[in-house]
């Protein structure tokens, strides 16, 4: 465990690299920038489902479909009643843990294990449809486009500006992720994955944190998908296939099952890794593939494993890793 | 006096650097040898075989660089991955805009990926020529640097209506189509044109994909009685179709199919002459694919591509990189993105030589190609027709 000035310093470090991150837009272009955004995207969507796949340890693939729910309501809540996207943010987080509430209802009538996981895939094949045959609301296969807006003064279509946005949100869900799991309640989470029966016999209310850890899962990648929506500024059924829920998944894994940091490190490099394969035309799915493969050899726990072994600051409280 | 060219100097110095900002924008990606044109499409994922889409395109570039160029400059593409998925799209076009800095784009497969990209390339003003996808809000409502070079969905539904009417004493018109927007893209157009033309459809069924049969409504059109259907459907829902008319024994109602099918392929899905004797598709070329016509086209792309297996999308954007080659060559040597643009939307009934209608493009429409041909069989061999019975 790390001691009270390691525990300092990774109070100083969490807030560093943020800090440094706001000097970033002047290193970068409008592509560099992009692909950045993106990444604050996808570590949003790969935190929300490592809580309840790590953390939780339920086999529940919902992940996708709170990711498409927040796109779209922030795509709805901004073309059609003429909300500012910066308001549906929140609002697509509250729909996205709906969605969570409804996903968790499976796992609260006792389905586990691989019947969870068809159930909560079926949700999300559920969802796209619903998006593909709700014209009047969604676009249907046309899609829905978000209008174009400014904030300060400046376009969203800004990346720049987008990118401060992002950020903020981003640090905020992370930081509250972090504080929930360092809570009396994450302990809770990870004593119903290592034995629920046992945890309920010590008079957890096991069936209410699953239900919370479902919804705050919804509620995180509900707000990814906001920022996604304004992110592409259109947003189309097939973004929320099982292609991103495979991707999502694969940077939870690369990063490290159930752990804060694996999701941010998981979701940088699988974001960025595509981008640097685009140098290999026409091979760039091998080599993803096999880099993925390659980590997971060297590194069954994930790269956040990596870093524990160099130093105890990355020693997340109560996460255990598995043998 | 004097005070005046003094302050026209002091105003010429303040604007001088937005000036040359402008002039760089405007030659950007220019050499004295080279147009870098970045080219995206769906290199990898599951719309990777759209990606075959450019190949005719990349292979006319060859062509034209074999012959020295245009004014001098050899047209250099750049490739960038979209897998057919809007993140990745967008990100390409950004590399391709503010990274690589190339002086225009052209190609594009898969329209919601082009819908995605349309502000982002809208905005940076460079040319862009859409070389393959066909929904129409690409091009619509006007952005001023950005051009379709292939028949949108609107002009090939309007296509499958005209070549309707065109049989003589077609009054009773039917409808038939899947329930998503790829249908209703042909379906709509043609109902509109049908509408102009004094024509109300007197039956509209659906079809939904994935059905293994249509009795139902093959038996709703056997009261019906119609002198020609149109069929926005899926190829695999096409084939059913067909065999189910004959098997009521209306093989003899003449069907109109979107650019979705292929004649030849719908008869490999049925098996049987005579359930396709009668079906007719979109057809954007003056000839079969294995015509003397497109023979040139074919060798040009086997002379730069040998493995290239020829198919419809092989083809499909040449028409445009012609239409870009003519422009590029109107404007002379003194090249910027302005006059390429001006240029472009000087193209008038371009012939191609390869799409079955011409290209124009105007100040007000940047929709260049505004109807197609239609292939169907005609004494049992695949026939590429104006309008019913006049070969092309």
């Amino acid at each position: 465990m790390p001691s009270a000035r390691q525990r300092q310093l990774r109070t100083l470090l969490f807030w560093a690299v943020p800090a440094l991150l706001l000097l970033l837009p002047l290193a970068t272009n409008a592509y560099t920038q992009f692909i950045v955004n993106g990444m604050l995207i996808s570590v949003l969507v790969t935190l929300g489902f490592t809580l309840v796949i790590g953390n939780l340890g339920q086999l529940a693939f919902a992940n996708t479909a709170f990711f498409g729910i927040g796109a779209y309501a922030s795509a709805i809540l901004s073309a059609k009643l003429g909300l500012p996207w910066i308001v549906t943010i929140p609002l697509a987080g509250v729909l996205g843990a709906l969605g969570g509430f409804l996903a968790s209802s499976a796992a609260l009538r006792g389905i586990r294990s691989y019947y969870l996981a068809i159930i909560t895939l079926a949700f999300g094949e559920l969802m796209r449809w619903a998006y593909l045959h709700s014209k009047p609301l969604t676009g249907g296969t046309d899609g829905l486009p978000l209008p174009r807006e400014a904030m300060f003064g400046i376009s969203l279509s800004d990346d720049t500006l987008k990118f401060y946005i992002f950020l903020a949100v981003t640090v905020l869900l992370v930081k509250a992720t972090l504080n929930l799991m360092r809570s009396r309640f994450g302990r809770a989470v990870m004593a119903v994955r290592e034995n629920e029966i046992a945890t309920a016999s010590l008079a957890i209310p096991t069936a209410r944190v699953i239900l919370v850890s479902f919804i705050w899962s919804g509620f995180v990648v509900g707000c990814a998908g906001a920022l996604f929506a304004r992110h592409v500024g259109h947003v189309f059924p097939e973004s929320f296939g099982m292609l991103h829920l495979i991707a999502s998944f694969a940077m939870v894994l690369v990063g490290g099952l159930g752990s804060v940091l694996g999701a941010v490190l998981g979701a940088v490099l699988l974001t960025a890794l595509p981008e640097y394969l685009r140098a290999f035309p026409g091979m760039e799915e091998l080599f993803f593939g096999l880099i993925v493969a390659a980590v997971l050899v060297a590194m069954p726990m994930g790269l956040a494993s990596l870093l524990r072994r160099l130093s105890p600051i990355f020693v997340e409280r109560y996460y255990r890793e598995e043998s | 006096m004097n005070k005046l060219t003094s302050l026209m100097a002091v105003a010429a110095f303040a604007a001088a650097p937005a000036l040359a900002q402008d002039a760089e924008w405007e030659t950007q990606g220019l050499t004295d040898d080279a147009i870098t044109i970045g080219v995206m499409g769906p290199f990898s994922g599951n719309a990777s075989s759209y990606s075959k889409a450019l190949i005719g395109m990349m292979a006319y570039y060859d062509k034209v660089n074999e012959e020295g160029g245009v004014h001098g400059r050899k047209l250099v593409a750049v490739q960038e991955d979209t897998a057919c998925d809007s993140a990745k799209g967008l990100a390409a076009a950004k590399k391709l805009i503010s990274q690589d800095e190339v002086f225009m784009l052209q190609g594009n497969s898969c329209s919601g990926v082009a819908l995605a990209l349309r502000p982002t390339i809208e905005e940076a003003g460079l040319p862009w020529i859409v070389a393959h996808a066909v929904s129409d809000s690409i091009s619509t409502p006007l952005a001023g640097n950005i051009f379709h070079g292939v028949p949108t969905g609107s002009a090939n539904g309007r296509a499958m209506a005209a070549f309707v009417l065109s049989k003589p004493d077609t009054e009773n018109v039917a409808i038939i189509e899947h329930s998503n927007d790829w249908a209703h893209s042909y379906s709509n157009p043609a109902r509109d044109y049908l509408k102009e033309q004094g024509v109300e459809p007197t039956a509209e069924l659906t079809m939904e994909r994935g059905q293994t049969d249509a009795t139902a409504q093959v038996l709703k059109l056997r009261q019906n009685k119609p002198d020609f259907i149109i069929a926005a459907l899926y190829e695999a829902e096409t084939a059913i179709f067909l065999r189910d008319l004959k098997k009521y024994g209306m093989g003899d109602i003449p069907v109109m199919g979107t650019a979705g099918t292929d004649l030849e392929n719908t008869l490999k899905r049925t098996g049987d002459f005579d359930t396709v004797k009668n079906y007719y598709v979109i057809h954007s070329y003056v000839d079969n694919l294995d015509g003397e016509k497109m023979k040139p086209w074919g060798d040009m792309i086997h002379k730069y591509y040998p493995d290239e297996e020829l198919s419809t999308f092989s083809f499909v954007s040449i028409g445009s990189a012609e239409a870009l080659v003519s422009a590029l060559e109107a404007v002379g040597p003194d090249l910027t993105r302005s006059k390429l643009i001006a240029a472009l939307e000087e193209v008038r009934d371009f012939d191609t030589g390869i799409l079955s209608d011409p290209i124009t493009w105007t100040p007000e429409d940047h929709q260049g190609v505004k109807g197609s041909a239609v292939a169907g069989f005609v004494d049992g061999e695949p026939t590429v027709l104006k309008a019913w019975g006049q070969p092309y």
